[in-house]
């Protein structure tokens, strides 16, 4: 049993409000399910003794708090400090077709909050059921239908103190409308941070999303964004992972309706002794969607990686294309990956594919470089950073790339290779 | 410039080279012609200094150094290149940058200043121009979908950019038709001044009908057997290998 998951239920009876019908069922979950043991699958290789006997506490009041600066991308930022939400949403002059509220003040959004609220996370994620027990502290933003929003919202997450943040975001996107948001996490002291995401996105709208969970050092960060995607929805999603002491990502993209395309990018890039460790789950529950699905890592060091991802296709989901593909690195003798591509295929006319490879150095690759004068250490950042570079030159905000190519590549130029 | 004695070399324990001698003045074409595992790739690979090809025996000097003694990267600088067979696909580091790290090496190598972005990006263009690639080409990862004589040529243009003072040039014309076989020849002709010199590696005669060599040697099992002027070459493409003997007829039918 857990100290921590004893305290987080106690603080989850308190709670009551209009999302008491999805609270409860998770708090019932919480209560009859009790604390995974080390034989559970979903987390096998990721010990969470970083929370057993943790102090569960959650902040004060905060003060305001700069978010991490991205030259050019004009997002319009809203910030939780350690869990609370700074941004005073009140003086945001929103885009067009956009309307946001906090999920402990949506008013006459309300009902429109609970149609999402644990309606697309499914509810077997652990951290996911306490976020849903317990977290008071949301946003919830509805794009209307067609609208075209290009100024991209960003959430950004800080941890800065020793305390437990909980932290939610759903977004409605209306019929045919497009939006960018961007899930940012960060922060390297002792602390726990819960930040679930639940998309719904309605039929022929567009979603461009990133989430970039930095989270460092000794920061813990248990996390997920879950999509469903309806008719002819587009997703087109990037992630990118630190690792810290404890630091999971779930993810499930749910093609609920027909003709949807979702594509996922995932990196990350470990040194030092840390963990991160991404669980992807695809549903294809219609037919004619596709999915591709990339998830590359460079991992140096001590440090050790887990890459889950499960395609599930559904009897009906007929002239289903998906693809994942997952890609490791290792740049040293102790680094580790635990990689588990998973395809569960019952419809029979489909088309999938999945694979896995975990890498040392390409010797042939080297060898080219080396032919031609290069030295040795700067065709190794080349040739490993390269691997990485190709996922995120695919991210379609350009000042998103700008920014991310220089911060990977000076994390990537102090792990070792060896 | 590159005098190579009695050089023994083995891969994973099988002895491919045993006992070559050849010895390349400034400003001469040598071909080495031969059957297939005659060792002709493994030369090449034994001179750059590929992993795994070990060097038992024999020595090589380059411009006086002492080859064998040196790392990959360091007889790049020196100044010899090799332009591959089969040129290695590297998705996500694009040709620009890896050509600009490269051309600034060899310069660096040289006591000479680093080009700017801008300076480099004019040389490139010219480059890429000779050899017929387009600019686009600069941006794309080294080599990554181009087609066989695409990346026959993406050599050529390494070559040109990175003013080597030995090229070796393996099997450069393998998989090329006749017109992409002329832009290989007028980028190899075009960097002959006298100086520089070159081991051009080929299986068939047709690539000498465009760049002429000054001599023409025949590897087969690991030595040099024959040694001639360019009229060897038009020898062997009459009567085959025949002459080394029932052996080599057969590998080559």
């Amino acid at each position: 049993m857990s100290q921590w998951l004893n305290q987080v239920i106690e603080q989850a009876k308190q709670v009551d409000d209009y999302l008491a019908p999805v609270r409860q069922q998770a708090l019932q979950t919480l209560v009859n399910d009790g604390w995974p043991g080390r034989r559970d699958e979903a987390w096998r290789f990721t010990p969470l003794t970083a929370v057993t006997d943790r102090e569960s506490q959650l902040a004060g009041a905060q003060k305001a708090a700069q978010a991490p600066d991205v030259e050019g991308l004009n997002a319009i930022d809203l910030v939780f400090a350690n869990g609370q939400l700074v941004t005073d949403l009140s003086d945001i002059t929103w885009p067009e077709g956009v309307s946001v509220s906090t999920l402990a003040e949506a008013g006459e959004h309300e009902a429109a909050v609970a149609s999402v609220f644990g309606q697309v996370k499914p509810a077997r994620h652990l951290f996911g059921l306490v976020n849903d027990a317990l977290c008071q502290q949301g946003i919830f933003i509805d794009v209307a239908e067609n609208a075209n929003v290009e100024t991209p919202i960003r959430i950004v997450n800080l941890a800065t103190e020793n305390v437990d943040a909980h932290t939610r975001v759903l977004v409605r996107l209306g019929e045919s409308s497009r939006a960018t948001i961007i899930e940012h996490g960060t922060g390297d002291t002792q602390s726990l941070t819960t930040a679930f995401a639940e998309y719904d996105i309605a039929s022929s709208a567009h979603l461009e999303h990133y989430r970039f969970v930095m989270f460092t050092g000794e920061a813990t960060q248990l996390g997920g964004s879950h999509f469903k995607l309806h008719d002819k929805s587009e997703l087109n999603s990037t992630f990118v992972g630190y690792g810290s002491q404890l630091s999971r990502v779930d993810v499930d993209i749910h093609h609920a309706g027909e003709f949807a395309d979702a594509k996922m990018n995932a990196i990350y890039l470990l040194a030092e002794g840390e963990l991160f460790d991404l669980h992807s789950t695809i549903e294809h529950a219609m037919p004619n969607g596709t999915t591709e699905e990339n998830a590359r890592g460079v991992i140096g060091d001590r440090a050790r990686a887990v890459f889950n991802g499960r395609i599930h296709i559904h009897r009906d989901a007929q002239k289903t294309l998906a693809e994942l593909n997952n890609r490791n690195l290792l740049l040293s003798r102790r680094a580790l990956i635990n990689t588990k591509p998973e395809l569960e295929i019952y419809a029979d006319d489909v088309k999938c594919a999945h694979g896995a490879t975990v890498a040392e150095i390409d010797e042939s690759a080297l060898y080219y470089l080396l032919t031609r004068g290069v030295t040795r250490s700067k065709a190794l950042v080349m040739l490993n950073f390269g691997f990485i570079q190709e996922l995120v030159n695919q991210m379609p905000n350009a000042a998103l790339r700008e920014w991310l190519l220089p911060v990977l590549s000076e994390r990537f130029a102090r792990m070792e290779v060896k | 410039m590159l005098k190579i004695s009695n050089l023994h070399a083995s891969v994973e324990d099988k002895v491919i080279i045993k006992g070559l001698d050849l010895e390349v003045n400034p400003g001469e074409v040598h071909a080495i012609m031969g059957p297939n595992g005659a060792g002709k790739s493994t030369l090449g690979y034994v001179l750059s200094g590929r992993d795994g090809y070990e060097v038992t025996d024999g020595n090589v000097t380059l411009n006086d150094a002492d080859l064998l003694e040196l790392e990959v990267e360091e007889r790049a600088r020196a100044g010899l290149f090799l332009a591959f067979q089969y040129p290695v696909e590297i998705p996500g580091v694009s040709n620009m940058e890896f050509m600009k790290e490269s051309v600034n090496a060899m310069r660096e190598q040289r006591g000479e200043e680093p080009l700017t972005a801008a300076e480099f990006l004019k040389k490139a263009k010219a480059a890429c121009k000779q050899v017929q690639l387009p600019l686009d080409f600069l941006k794309r990862g080294v080599n990554e979908g181009f087609s066989g004589g695409e990346k026959k040529r993406n050599e050529i243009m390494q070559m040109i950019l990175l003013e080597p003072s030995l090229c070796i040039l393996d099997e450069s014309d393998s998989g090329l038709d006749i017109d992409a076989l002329q832009v290989v020849a007028d980028g190899v002709n075009s960097q002959r001044d006298g100086k520089r010199s070159f081991i051009v590696v080929t299986h068939y005669q047709r690539l000498l009908d465009y760049i002429k060599p000054d001599f023409v040697h025949i590897l087969a099992d690991g030595k040099i057997v024959k040694s001639g002027d360019a009229s060897l070459a038009l020898e062997v493409e009459k009567g085959g290998y025949a002459f080394l003997g029932k052996a080599y007829e057969e590998t080559e039918a």
